[in-house]
């Protein structure tokens, strides 16, 4: 690399000098800080010395000549590298500001020029979660108007937006792959080949539930009861719902007598509070319907029951039925139960010991109606029978009050006059 | 009634006047060898500086304070320390902190704007390049207090210019030291120029030693800057006192023959002629006069001390340029002992 | 009537024509008189008004600050000047506790009109504590007024602005632009408002707030991406009392802000932008405000400096970064 030596400054205010002796020529070998050459000033003779090692390559100014300070004198470099046939201009840096140096431009600045002036903007206001869940939903929300305070564009305005089941999409899913892609490891144990199936989706919603119930000292109560005039009047029923496209089974009539037995014996629509060790005795009546579904046992809970006429009961019945083989519930609809009914009949059998879904206190599971020689007054009599299984938390109920309830359910079920009340 | 309750008068030494000769009677007896060290040390002094120089018109030193002029000061404080005394320097004393064990590599790191020049060995007795002027007095004078409380035996040298002596720090600093019986050395570097300001636009004082008075300091000297005898007899006494007693007071008084750093212009606030007339009060011209009449100084031991010197300095240069560049995380290092978490994050930053 | 001129000629006029309109501005400093002030913003002063108008003083920022506010309070107008800005911190004592509280501990009876000139900012390959931003130690104190310019043409503008006001203005200079940038400045007096914030550049998609020097590492940015992302520039000019309204209209229109600065991020001026931005522009908001500013750490000397100052590559990242949400 060429140096390009300049006379430095010489200190004392001067700023030339006149070049007296050079002591080398070009093609010199030097090293850093041998004096090359001599130059005198005002005062003295000076010495300049070599800044670095290497071969005279061109000197650029005779002796004898005066030289301003900044003005290059040599050029120093490596044996056969090229020195520029000029010297380069006179540099002088400028003294300024005791520490540091300054960047000075000979350009002018021009203030950058507008772009051009912006269109028009579309002005939406929402909060930046709601910027973010309409993007999440591939909704453009410059397009929509709000409904919010001051024209806010809402959470409920995106969803809304996405025009289709949109709650479906935001469910929250347990992934459940169908049985067949479930993993199984073969394995040996000691006696033969065993599987291994790890719990997932509902199975293990289904089972972490149960462990909640932990606490719970569950009693079954069982009983039987002669719905044969009830199986009669639903036989008639049916057909008017269909005609009102109602598919009207029994359980509408179980739910309503269920209601009425529970505001008898309000202990039974509890939920046991364990960390405050008290049950709390709800003053509504939200019925969970437990649903048989190729993914397992799921609860949707009906709400209002008091006010539902037979028709909308059985209409929601079935719906909630669809959606949960279908997996389409959301979760509220999922919440609230403060009674269950749970019902194997479909598949046949009669009595089970249901567990109690947790934190209600009691739930009621009801068998096939099946037709059977009972005796009344002293003859046998052919009649249909419902069986019933009442499971009961032993903390909050005794064995007594949950027959007690057991006979009203009983009573009203078999209550000609009371079963006419929901003529449709 | 009237009377006068306190005098005091300021006292003023010269060994060494510019014709080189000395004056017998305040000589403090120096053996040859130490009077060549003294020499040697200037010498370096002015070769330091002058590469210093060279090396910021080529870009490979930042802004650089020169020290030209001032050796003898420089030099004689150093050579007056003893070996466990601490220095305080402000930011023009090269050489004395190079005698307090910092390398000249060191120096001249800190010089070209990188941190790890401040990173002194550890058994150094120095303190880094204080720029904020007179900042450094109050830490003289609590380093000093420590070593009292700790009853150990040394004492802080601090060094400042005459600007500083209108700081609040100033004032501040020696009335604490007085107080508490310090075992501190106040050493003034009155070169008669801050920046632009001459010493007589900077106070109205006569002296800047007599402002030790007014502190209480029991002990306070002007010499002569440019003498190094009398800076060296002068600082070792104030030492002796120091730790005997308790603060002292030197100015020196020299002359700062160069701008106030390299980027500075003093043809904009002072007259050549002025600078020419204290060229003549040279310390090292005096010095080698001296030597020459009591026989020990040759052309051939100068030249042979300036080849030395530039070759000391020339390898402080060769190994300061082949540090490794620093490590871009080093902002972070240092902050605290252990960096804190939002530390720890924007470290990350840097990966990025 | 124009002439081309850098920062510091654009300065030194301003001051010029000043003490030339009102004999009882007084400028005041270390080596702003036969020096002309070590940048040369003061130069020729003294020569043209004297030097009991432009004053040289003693190496005592504790006692400049305090005479000056004496000064201040008996009829004179100081322009004085901390000569770096590490030597501003000693002042810190009187403008705290007393310039930026006279004219309210008096019930208005006295007040305190002075301009305290100093340089900031990195960029000029400095010693220690002459490169660091201390303006948020200004602005948080109630009572000051402080001002940094970008530009010469501001620079003359708000410096005349700056003496003309009733109370104590911090006037910031930075130095990396005192000489870098040359412009078209009338030679007539005139005022810049303080309090103004100014659009440099106008944008659609995204709002760079900064002051000083970083306005032109802003201004870089959106050049470089012209075309592919709109961006609009805003040169704050007054740190307090900041310009919320421009601010707050951009960032209506863009829905995203990145705040530019040298000084630390903790607590700087971008924390008090943003927080009254997400204050006034909540719904407006399309991503998460960003500041592009230095690290909490010591400013580190040359060598480092340039891994801790924000530039364009910082401040294009953060655009990019705003425009992905």
């Amino acid at each position: 690399m060429v140096t390009e030596f300049r006379l430095p400054d010489l200190g004392e205010g001067l700023t030339e000098a006149e070049i007296v002796e050079w002591v080398v020529k070009e093609g010199s070998v030097v090293k850093e800080h041998d004096t090359i050459l001599k130059v005198e000033t005002a005062k003295a003779i000076v010495e300049v010395p070599s800044p670095v090692s290497g071969v005279i390559l061109k000197i650029y100014r005779k002796q004898g000549e005066t030289v301003k300070v900044g003005e290059v004198l040599v050029a120093i470099g490596k044996k056969g590298e090229k020195a520029p046939a000029a010297p380069a201009p006179q540099k002088v840096t400028e003294k300024l500001g005791v520490v540091g140096k300054l960047e000075t431009s000979a350009q002018v600045w021009q203030p950058p020029i507008a772009a051009k002036a912006s269109a028009a903007y579309t002005k939406v206001l929402a909060t930046p979660a709601v910027r973010s869940l309409a993007k999440k939903l591939g909704v453009n929300i410059e397009t929509l108007n709000g409904t919010g305070p001051s024209g806010r564009v809402t959470e409920d305005d995106v969803v809304a937006a996405t025009k289709g089941n949109v709650l479906a999409k935001e469910m929250p899913r347990e992934s459940t792959p169908p049985v067949s892609a479930v993993k199984s490891v073969r394995k040996y144990d000691f006696y033969g080949y065993i599987e291994r199936e790890p719990l997932k989706g509902i199975r293990k919603a289904t089972a972490e539930h149960m462990e909640l119930a932990h606490n719970t000292v569950p009693v079954t109560s069982m009983d039987e009861v002669d719905v044969t005039f009830l199986f009669e009047f639903r036989e008639k029923e049916k057909i008017k719902g269909q005609k009102k496209k109602a598919h009207i089974t029994f359980l509408p009539y179980i739910i309503k007598a269920c209601l009425d037995a529970l505001k008898e014996h309000p202990r039974f629509n509890a939920a046991f509070d364990d960390s405050a060790r008290e049950f709390i005795i709800k003053k509504y009546w939200n019925f969970g319907i437990a649903v048989d579904t190729p993914d397992g046992l799921i609860v949707p809970v009906i709400k209002g029951v008091e006010q539902k006429s037979i028709i909308n009961l059985a209409k929601e019945i079935e719906l909630i039925a669809d959606k949960a083989a279908k997996r389409t519930l959301d979760l509220a609809e999922l919440k609230g139960s403060t009674f269950t009914i749970t019902n194997i009949g479909v598949l046949g059998g009669k009595f089970a010991t249901p567990v109690v879904n947790y934190p209600d206190t009691a739930i009621l599971l009801t068998g096939r109606i099946y037709d059977a020689p009972v005796v009344r007054d002293g003859k046998i009599k052919l009649r249909k029978l419902l069986p019933l299984s009442l499971t009961f938390d032993h903390r909050v109920n005794d064995g007594a009050n949950a027959q007690r309830f057991m006979n009203k359910l009983k009573s009203l079920l078999e209550d000609e006059k009371w079963i006419k009340k929901w003529q449709i | 009634m009237k009377k006068t309750i306190a005098q005091f008068q300021v006292p003023y030494l010269q060994v060494l006047d510019e014709t080189g000769k000395i004056d017998e009677n305040v000589m403090t007896p120096l053996s040859s060898k130490q009077i060549k060290e003294l020499f040697e040390l200037m010498v370096l002094t002015r070769v330091f500086d002058d590469i210093a120089l060279r090396m910021n018109r080529e870009g490979r030193l930042g802004t650089y304070a020169p020290m030209i002029g001032e050796e003898a000061s420089i030099v004689g404080t150093g050579y007056a320390m003893e070996k466990n005394d601490w220095l305080f320097p402000s930011f023009r004393e090269n050489t004395t902190m190079f005698l307090r064990g910092v390398p000249f590599e060191k120096l001249l790191l800190y010089w070209r704007g990188d941190e790890r020049g401040n990173n002194f060995p550890a058994n150094a007795k120095s303190l880094p390049v204080y720029v904020p002027v007179s900042t450094q007095m109050p830490h003289a004078v609590g380093f000093a207090w420590a070593a009292k409380m700790k009853k150990e035996k040394y004492a802080t040298v601090v060094i400042f210019g005459d600007g500083a002596t209108s700081k609040g720090d100033f004032y501040e600093s020696m009335n604490f030291a007085g107080i508490f019986h310090i075992p501190i050395v106040f050493v003034c570097f009155n070169n008669q120029y801050a920046i632009s300001l001459p010493r007589s636009s900077q106070t109205n004082a006569k002296t800047l030693a007599q402002k030790a008075i007014a502190a209480g300091l029991e002990y306070f000297i002007q010499v002569d800057g440019n003498d190094v005898f009398a800076v060296h007899s002068a600082v070792s006494a104030a030492l002796k006192f120091a730790k005997a007693h308790g603060p002292a007071f030197v100015e020196c008084f020299t002359y700062r023959r160069s701008h106030h750093t390299t980027a500075d212009d003093w043809t904009r606030y002072r007259q050549l002629k002025e600078v020419e007339a204290w060229q003549k009060k040279d310390p090292i011209d005096r010095l080698r006069k001296y030597m020459q009449s009591k026989k020990i100084w040759t052309k051939a031991y100068e030249n042979k001390v300036v080849a030395k010197a530039r070759t000391t300095v020339g390898n402080a240069v060769k190994k300061s340029e082949a540090m490794p560049e620093p490590d871009n995380k080093d902002i972070f290092k240092f902050m605290f002992k252990e960096p804190t978490p939002d530390l720890q994050r924007q470290s990350k930053e840097l990966d990025e | 009537m124009m002439a081309v001129l850098d920062m510091v000629q654009a300065l030194n006029q301003a001051l010029k024509l000043e003490m030339q309109r009102d004999k009882n501005v007084v400028v005041l400093g270390e080596d702003v008189g036969a020096d002309g002030g070590v940048f040369r913003v003061t130069d020729g002063l003294q020569k043209e008004f004297g030097a009991l108008r432009c004053i040289d003083t003693p190496l005592a920022e504790s006692a400049l600050i305090g005479a000056s506010i004496g000064l201040a309070m008996n009829g004179i107008k100081p322009v004085l000047e901390a000569q770096f800005n590490g030597f501003s911190i000693p002042m810190l004592d009187q403008l705290v506790n007393h310039a930026s509280r006279i004219r309210w501990r008096t019930r208005g009876q006295r007040s305190c009109p002075l301009v305290l000139r100093i340089p900031v900012g990195g960029k000029i390959r400095a010693l220690e504590h002459h490169s660091d931003s201390p303006e948020t130690y200004f602005a948080h104190t109630p009572g000051l007024k402080v001002v940094i310019p970008s530009n010469p043409y501001d620079a003359k503008g708000l410096l005349i602005s700056a003496i003309r006001d009733s109370d104590p203005v911090i006037f910031l200079e930075p130095l990396s632009l005192y000489r870098a940038i040359k412009q078209e400045v009338p030679n007539k007096p005139y005022t810049v408002e303080i309090g103004k914030a100014s659009v440099m550049r106008e944008g659609s998609e995204v709002t760079l707030i900064s002051y000083g020097a970083m306005v032109h590492e802003c201004l870089k940015a959106a050049e470089m991406l012209d075309g592919k992302v709109s961006c609009e520039v805003i040169d704050l000019r007054t740190l307090k009392p900041l310009d919320i309204e421009a601010v707050s209209a951009s960032v209506e229109k863009t829905g995203r802000a990145i705040v530019v600065h040298e000084a630390q991020r903790y607590c700087g001026v971008a924390a008090e932008v943003a927080a009254q931005i997400v204050e006034n522009n909540f719904l407006n908001l399309k991503a998460p405000i960003q500041r592009v500013a230095g690290f909490d750490a010591v400013l580190p000397m040359p060598k480092l400096e340039k891994y801790y100052l924000p530039n364009v590559d910082k401040i294009t990242k953060a655009i990019n970064k705003a425009m992905s949400y």
